[in-house]
């Protein structure tokens, strides 16, 4: 009787289908992973592709303060030898996710002693994303990773691990406040014929393109890469390397608005 | 029910599962070992040597096994005793190695933290009176100084210019005292270590004579391949056994 | 039928992303009296301000020596503060009996960051409600880093947290750039004056030797040194010969007030609103409360 009373209450309360990621709504949807995915959407943006000699991810992120020192709030990771990700979303949230990805590599590589997987890992680390949907006790994770590996039978490999606990390989991959611009930048890119050097300079452009000057005045640029010039190690891509990427995207960029100016 | 029980006697030294009525046991000796290590601290940098032999009792079972491990780019294990225990521990130093990896904040370990951080590990394993069965020398370069540091199953622990482990801290020891001076240079103690090498292999029945060098300097950690010790079996002592030509009596 | 629906539970998105109670964890930091923190190539200094219960009670602690080369300032819950410190102390020591080497002052800050994280995501939990100043020396030599409850942290070359530390940081923006080769005595002095500008429009507060607490740590190898009483007397009369900047001239009160005027490019807005919405979005109150309205709870 009081179940009935109680259920009659949410009902007419529509809201309250959007407080739990345990809820279903009447149409089949779970508000709370949407939300988590909002937390996403608002955040630096990433953008990774997987080419001819490697896999790079590129984020961006936002400098708070000009007192900050330079490459503080990592969002990019490496967890092992062989694989990195970059995170779009809440840092800290990112970072228990880098944390977990470790971990499968180090327990993979302890039962099988041999490298994990690209698609292992990102199919653990998805499943680990996806746990955090179905309690009321936790809540999904705030952020989205890019991860890239390289391992002998399937090369390079780029995944794309959601709040949802879904994950996919992609050529290329988009996520964060200015994931459709991106794209459809990626789109015109050719990734079997795409160097990783030539990617690191595609991706600063990107990002360079999508950053909203008006909203966040300063932006670090941090990328990682697996590919042959790192010897398929996991690595940030060294500073000078993406400085020289970032300065020759904000020229052309510079030289298209000038070139809007004359017209 | 009678049964059967088994008894601590009838289960070997080496059980290592509970059984009823017999007192739990874990590795009460190892089975495939290696022999001794030497170590000698110059003022360039470090040698390490050891034989490449790993025996099943006295059986000669494994040649030509590498008993080192590279930890870093700057320190280097020397390891004798039991052979999967090394391995148990190449396992751990890898693991740690990587997650000082993925840190990815320009910081590594010290040969010195290396060392003691195996002497935790090993140290723990002796209380729990389950011991990795070996005795390590760490060999490292950081900051234009050489570090030289031994750990063995207790957990024993220190540092000195010329160390030695297993057979060697009584056939070898001395001789790397003798010959090791402050200002010994890389290259010439990788001929004493040679000459140590060759004694081992005449004097311990447990080496063979094929053996690897390692140096750590500046320039950091060179394994040398695995080199044939050039040794002379025609000496009259060796031929005619070791009592030739003495016509006394014990 | 609520005001807002979406903040009483940890594990509880926003509509827009935003986590609620964790933005409000974030809020009691700005309650507890100010901590300031500035680097020189060679040392950290930490200048905090601290507050009485009452005439009769002693102060509230403001720094926490955790290790010889590791100190750290709280504002926010002094209790939430202490188990931050102890779970600090027992990893800095762990690291040192596992390795012999002092703990790299990143890599606890990191450990750290990621205890606070924990407790944003389950709902059995709350968020620590204070924030650090974490000053210490490595081989990299001397780190200044700033933790936040939402599991967010900062290395910085200057920073302030805590009541009015909007202030200070106006303060620390303008001379951040002459620290970098100051000798102590000058980071001491900064960091105080610094400190000063908290209370420079406050009519009941004024910086005095009890009141201020200092932590000095350096790569020369001393351990950390924590300056209070008597010690403090020196800067603060120093203090009498620099104009606060607040008395100093029209033109930097203007600039100190602008960025609470607009809080959505406040240099420290995103230290509280790391972006994502995470912790406190634009609508998170610019002003911050009185000094004298904080719970007793709060340093």
């Amino acid at each position: 009787m009081c179940r009935g009373v109680l259920s009659c209450f949410c009902l007419l309360d529509h809201s309250q289908y959007d407080l739990s990621s345990t809820t279903f709504s009447p149409d089949g949807r779970v508000f709370q992973i949407e939300y988590a995915q909002k937390a996403v959407e608002n955040s630096g943006t990433a953008v990774g592709v997987s080419c001819k000699d490697g896999v790079v991810m590129a984020v961006e992120k936002v400098v708070v303060s000009k007192m900050l020192v330079p490459g503080t709030m990592r969002r990019a990771h490496l967890v092992d030898h062989h694989s990195g990700l970059v995170i779009s979303g809440l840092i800290s949230d990112g970072r228990q996710l880098a944390t977990r990805a470790r971990d499968e590599c180090s327990s993979y590589k302890s039962v099988y002693d041999s490298a994990i997987p690209g698609h292992v890992l990102a199919e653990r680390l998805a499943n680990f994303a996806h746990v955090y949907t179905l309690y009321a006790y936790v809540r999904p994770f705030g952020c989205a990773a890019l991860l890239g590996a390289h391992d002998d039978t399937n090369g390079y490999q780029l995944y794309l691990v959601e709040p949802s606990g879904v994950s996919y390989r992609y050529f290329g991959a988009a996520v964060g406040k200015g994931k459709q611009a991106a794209k459809t930048a990626l789109e015109k890119l050719d990734f079997k014929s795409l160097t990783c050097r030539e990617a690191v300079k595609e991706l600063a452009k990107i990002i360079v393109d999508v950053h909203d000057e008006a909203k966040d005045k300063l932006y670090e640029l941090e990328m990682c890469w697996v590919c042959e010039e790192s010897k398929n190690m996991s690595q940030l891509v060294p500073q000078d390397v993406v400085d020289e990427a970032r300065k020759a995207a904000e020229a052309a960029q510079d030289d298209d608005s000038d070139m809007d100016d004359d017209e | 029910m009678s049964g059967l029980r088994l008894t601590e006697g009838s289960r070997g030294p080496g059980a290592s599962v509970a059984v009823e009525g017999a007192p739990l046991t874990r590795t009460q000796v190892p089975y495939v070992t290696g022999s001794s290590v030497l170590g000698m601290k110059c003022a360039d940098g470090v040698v390490i040597a050891c034989d490449t032999m790993a025996s099943y009792g006295s059986l000669a079972r494994f040649k030509r096994l590498t008993r080192m491990h590279v930890a870093s780019p700057n320190c280097i294990l020397g390891v004798g005793g039991d052979y999967s225990d090394f391995q148990q521990l190449q396992t751990m130093v890898d693991a740690e190695m990587t997650a000082q990896y993925v840190a990815n904040d320009g910081l590594s370990l010290s040969p010195k933290a290396i060392h003691a951080f195996l002497a935790r590990h090993m140290y723990h394993r002796r209380c729990k009176v389950d011991p990795l069965w070996n005795s390590v020398l760490v060999a490292g370069f950081h900051k234009g100084e050489g570090t030289l540091s031994l750990v063995d199953l207790y957990g024993t622990a220190y540092s000195s210019d010329v160390l030695a482990t297993g057979f060697a801290l009584h056939l070898g020891l001395p001789l790397l005292r003798n010959a090791h001076r402050p200002d010994i240079t890389v290259a010439e103690a990788k001929v004493v270590m040679n000459d140590v090498l060759k004694v081992l292999f005449y004097r311990d029945a447990r080496t063979n004579d094929v053996v690897q060098l390692a140096t750590v300097t500046a320039a950091g950690v060179e394994v040398g391949d695995m080199v044939k010790l050039d040794t002379e079996w025609n000496h009259k002592a060796f031929v005619q056994g070791a009592r030739a030509g003495d016509e006394s009596s014990w | 039928m609520f005001r807002n629906q979406y903040d009483t539970d940890i594990t509880t998105y926003s509509p827009q992303g935003r986590l609620h109670q964790v933005e409000y964890a974030m809020e009691a930091v700005k309650q507890g009296s100010a901590s300031v923190g500035v680097r020189s190539k060679t040392h950290v200094v930490l200048a905090t301000l601290k507050r009485f219960a009452s005439e009769l009670s002693g102060d509230q602690k403001k720094l926490f020596a955790i290790d010889d080369h590791v100190v750290i300032a709280i504002s926010g819950l002094t209790a939430d503060a202490r188990v931050l410190s102890r779970y600090m102390r027992t990893e800095t020591q762990h690291h040192k009996f596992m390795y012999e080497e002092p703990m790299p002052v990143g890599r606890l800050v990191l450990q750290v960051a990621d205890k606070c994280q924990i407790s944003t995501q389950r709902a059995s939990k709350r968020p620590f409600g204070v924030g650090l100043l974490v000053a210490g020396v490595d081989e990299n030599g001397p780190h200044l880093y700033q933790t936040c409850p939402s599991g967010n942290y900062f290395e910085y070359l200057a920073m302030a947290i805590g009541a009015r530390s909007q202030s200070a940081k106006t303060y620390l923006e303008r001379t951040y750039t002459t620290l970098a080769d100051a000798d102590v005595e000058a980071l001491v002095q900064a960091a105080v004056t610094a400190l000063r500008e908290t209370v420079a429009s406050s009519k009941d507060t004024e910086l005095s030797a009890k009141n201020t607490a200092i932590a000095i740590v350096g790569s020369d190898g001393a351990p950390v040194r924590i300056l209070e009483n008597a010690a403090v007397q020196p800067y603060i009369d120093a203090l009498d010969s620099t104009p606060s900047a607040a008395d100093d001239d029209d033109d930097d009160e203007d600039e100190a007030d602008a960025p609470a005027a607009t809080p959505a490019v406040a240099p420290d807005a995103p230290a509280a609103a790391p972006e994502g919405g995470s912790p406190a979005g634009g609508d998170a109150p610019a002003e911050e409360p009185p000094a004298n309205g904080a719970a007793d709870m709060q340093t």
